[in-house]
């Protein structure tokens, strides 16, 4: 009895030994990743309706096209693409063998399915598909768009995850559910499960062999599961990395990163940041209705001190208003707005306000005393009193007023701020038809910019280019010409920081992507 | 004892429409809306009507009111503007987590706040009141979002016992119940030691004193009966707090709840989540002083005398 109890005994024990190492293996498979702050709270993974979404959207779904580290357009579902000379169509070689998650096949009849359901749904990103007309199905692998007007734009939509290729029949049986409970893309992972504000679980899909062109694996993702979870407070998404509680955080902030590489076992990859960092400079209102004043003030700040002083170094200055990975950001050096105090000292004394005694400029015995806006989370502040110094050091005392967050562009409404600090997130030169064009003074307009000749250029940008080269042009010369008539001060780009532990991941370097997303997943690694 | 309780309980009704208008207005005062958190670049400049039409925001401020009344009065919340959500699921995913944490930290800051100051009313002016007093000082003064963050580094960073964040299972729920506990504690010790305190000077425990009962018999069961009745009513007060007050902490700690919800929807201006999220706290509340007014009515028979 009591050999066989023993005999029981050391079976169970061989068993729960090799359970725990299968279990070993499989936690070595897995990885845990904290979202960016700004994509916690999340609450659908339906690309068509969502006004937000998060880095697993870009895993359970694929797109028709992708983006390299360049921002150039690669094959992705879609494997070559024509469009007419005209504009006015656009066909689409689509990738064979391709599945969804549910099993339904991925062919022409379901990209003609996806855009018809995108142009009936009710809601606001319906924008991106405006210009097409309709979809024809020329053969399985072969889709043709035929469009209203010509859309240069349209491989940017179709890169974007708000474009993200959904199954058309479950979108349309789930229904509200679609994104919440259940959710089918073509992508490299599935989710498992959803708990909005709280954590994503995706697993491997193990009949992915489609990655994108700009992927070094092209086939199923080494890691078998990814939690990702929603930490809104930095601090603790640290302590959560520093206790081995998660493998990675999507966003590190400027003043963790110290402390990430102080750690044995973590280390920071960077990638090039999509924000840009300004000054808006309200044009309608005096002094800043003088050029001159705008050009004084624009290139009395001095981006590299910026760079070094508020950011740690870490980042690149910005010298016009888009991301330089930006085709439409090479404008011609003249165009360039860079910190030249002379030039700033000249312009000032040229529009007449001479230096008075205090260090502040006077004209008709008024001071040259204006305000400057920025919103109370702390990096802003800290950049704002920068600027502040910078903008006295040639004579212009600027006041500071700080509005929360989420009432300044109400603020921005009323048309009456001088100058304020702001940033903005977007990767396509129609951020400068977004922020300048004359018909949304205030707000995005901020600057109150609205001058013939510009909306005569943002028209060639936005409506009168037939393909991509000839829009790219358009707008380089439309971002050349805003940047002469300073309506705004570039300051800085930032950079996207990525904290992981390296003695659990190993990250694809160099990574072919603009952003740390779907090919950056299927490459990862998880070491055993 | 039951008319009072129908009574006291239509009273809530003017107050809850009060309460509905006073929410709707503020709401609809404080600059911005949420049609720019909608408006995406690229998109036309006629967007921004076309939104307002779509979501009834361009109809007059007292029909979208009545409109929303109505549809809260036959249980429909609305769908979320900007999260694309039906209110109630949203509502319905963060409302047991916030019960959990709010509950838990309820009941802990009752249990060892009664418990601590029943032992610092029986030893008035001796070391332990001292000690207990010291200690509810330093926790009441405390922001939770320090004592937090300083639970997490002693507990999980050095010790390993607890999970740094999260809401996965009871050991994630520890730190949080104890930092929102621990300021609740502190109010809860104060009130019972000095009513305590107050209590045993009427002239009803003189009597029991003379006719030779125990004096921690008289304390425990007579005193501290009565000195019950102004915690009760506290930690009813307390119950709407438990549910929208752990911003901070559910913040801290990375957990889901019914604050943070409210919080990011008052950020994006998502009328339907905030209107749906003040009213429930309100509601909350409500209900709190209600079950404190008929629990102490229950519990006082001089009140239910100056009822009947």
């Amino acid at each position: 009895m009591t050999k066989m109890f023993r005999k029981t005994l050391l079976a169970a024990s061989v068993s729960l030994a090799a359970l725990l190492a299968a279990q070993g293996a499989a936690r070595a498979q897995e990885a845990t990743i904290v979202f960016p702050t700004n994509e916690v709270g999340a609450t659908t993974y339906n690309p068509i309706k969502a006004t937000m979404l998060n880095t697993a959207t870009a895993l359970i779904f694929d797109r028709m096209v992708s983006q390299g580290a360049d921002l150039s357009y690669q094959p992705w579902l879609a494997e070559s693409w024509e469009e007419a000379p005209d504009g006015m169509a656009w066909v689409f070689h689509l990738k064979p063998g391709v599945t969804f998650h549910n099993g339904e096949p991925f062919n022409a009849a379901t990209v003609k399915a996806w855009i018809e359901l995108f142009k009936a749904t009710e809601g606001d990103n319906t924008y991106m598909v405006e210009a097409i007309a309709s979809v024809e199905v020329v053969d399985d692998a072969t889709v043709k768009f035929v469009m209203s007007r010509p859309e240069p734009n349209l491989l940017y939509n179709l890169s974007s995850t708000f474009m993200s290729v959904v199954e058309p029949k479950s979108y349309a049986a789930l229904g509200d559910d679609y994104g919440v409970t259940e959710v089918y893309g073509t992508g490299p992972f599935k989710l498992e499960s959803f708990a909005i504000g709280q954590e994503t679980v995706l697993v491997r899909n193990d009949a992915y062999a489609w990655g994108p062109a700009v992927a070094a694996n092209k086939g199923a993702p080494k890691v078998a599961k990814l939690t990702f979870r929603e930490i809104a407070e930095d601090s603790t998404a640290f302590l959560e990395l520093k206790t081995g509680g998660v493998d990675m955080l999507l966003s590190v902030p400027s003043d963790l990163l110290g402390e990430i590489t102080a750690e044995a076992n973590l280390a920071v990859l960077t990638l090039p940041g999509q924000d840009v960092w300004y000054m808006p400079i309200n044009v309608t209102k005096a002094p800043f209705d003088d050029i001159l004043v705008r050009e004084a003030a624009a290139k009395a700040i001095n981006q590299d001190e910026i760079l070094a002083s508020v950011f740690g170094g870490v980042g690149s200055v910005a010298d016009t208003f888009l991301i330089s990975a930006l085709p439409e950001s090479q404008v011609s050096d003249s165009a360039k707005i860079k910190y030249d105090p002379a030039r700033a000292a000249a312009a000032l004394d040229e529009a007449g306000w001479a230096m008075g005694p205090d260090g502040v400029r006077v004209k008709d015995g008024q001071p040259l005393k204006v305000t400057l806006w920025t919103q109370g989370d702390s990096i802003f502040r800290r950049l704002t009193e920068v600027v502040q110094a910078q903008l006295k050091a040639v004579g212009i005392e600027a006041e500071i007023t700080t509005f929360d967050s989420s009432m300044i562009r109400d603020q921005y409404k009323t048309g009456e701020q001088q100058l304020a600090v702001r940033s903005y997130n977007w990767d396509n030169a129609d951020i400068v038809d977004w922020f300048f064009g004359g018909d949304r003074l205030g707000y995005p307009n901020v600057s109150m910019f609205n001058d013939p000749k510009a909306e005569e250029l943002r028209t060639a940008a936005m409506a009168g280019a037939k393909n991509m080269s000839e829009r790219v042009a358009n707008f380089t010369a439309y971002h050349e010409y805003v940047l002469t008539q300073f309506p705004m001060a570039p300051i800085y780009q930032p950079v996207t920081s990525i904290g992981y532990n390296t003695e659990r991941l190993v990250l694809p370097s160099p990574l072919n992507a603009p952003s740390f997303g779907s090919v950056a997943f299927i490459d990862m690694e998880v070491k055993e | 004892m039951l008319a009072y309780a129908i009574r006291r309980s239509l009273m809530l009704v003017p107050v809850f429409l009060a309460v509905s208008v006073i929410i709707f207005l503020i709401l609809h005062f404080i600059p911005g809306d949420p049609i720019d958190n909608l408006l995406k670049v690229g998109s036309s400049p006629t967007a921004r009507a076309e939104i307002e039409a779509r979501y009834g925001l361009d109809k007059p401020l007292p029909v979208q009111y009545l409109i929303w009344l109505g549809n809260v009065l036959t249980g429909d919340l609305g769908t979320a503007i900007v999260a694309r959500r039906p209110v109630i699921d949203l509502i319905g995913q963060a409302l047991p987590h916030s019960l959990a944490l709010g509950g838990l930290a309820l009941a802990f800051s009752s249990i060892v706040g009664i418990t601590l100051g029943v032992i610092a009313a029986l030893n008035r002016d001796r070391w332990p009141d001292r000690a207990i007093m010291g200690g509810v000082l330093v926790g009441s003064t405390m922001p939770s979002f320090w004592l937090g963050l300083m639970m997490m580094l002693a507990f999980s960073v050095w010790l390993g016992w607890f999970p740094v964040s999260g809401a996965r299972g009871w050991s994630s729920l520890v730190l949080p119940v104890l930092t929102i506990g621990l300021g609740g504690t502190a109010l809860v010790t104060r009130i019972t030691r000095v009513s305590m305190i107050e209590v045993a000077q009427k002239d009803f425990v003189t009597l029991l004193h003379a006719k030779g009962l125990s004096p921690l018999r008289i304390q425990l069961r007579h005193v501290l009966r009565h000195a019950l009745i102004p915690v009760v009513t506290i930690l009813a007060l307390r119950i709407g707090w438990i549910l929208g007050g752990a911003v901070t902490v559910e913040v801290v700690f990375a957990r889901p709840g019914l604050g943070t919800l409210l919080i990011k929807a008052l950020a994006q201006h998502d009328y339907p989540v905030v209107q749906a999220s003040l009213l429930m706290l309100a509601m909350a509340v409500m209900i709190g002083t209600l079950l404190g007014d008929l629990l102490q009515a229950a519990m006082d028979p001089r009140v239910r005398a100056a009822l009947a």
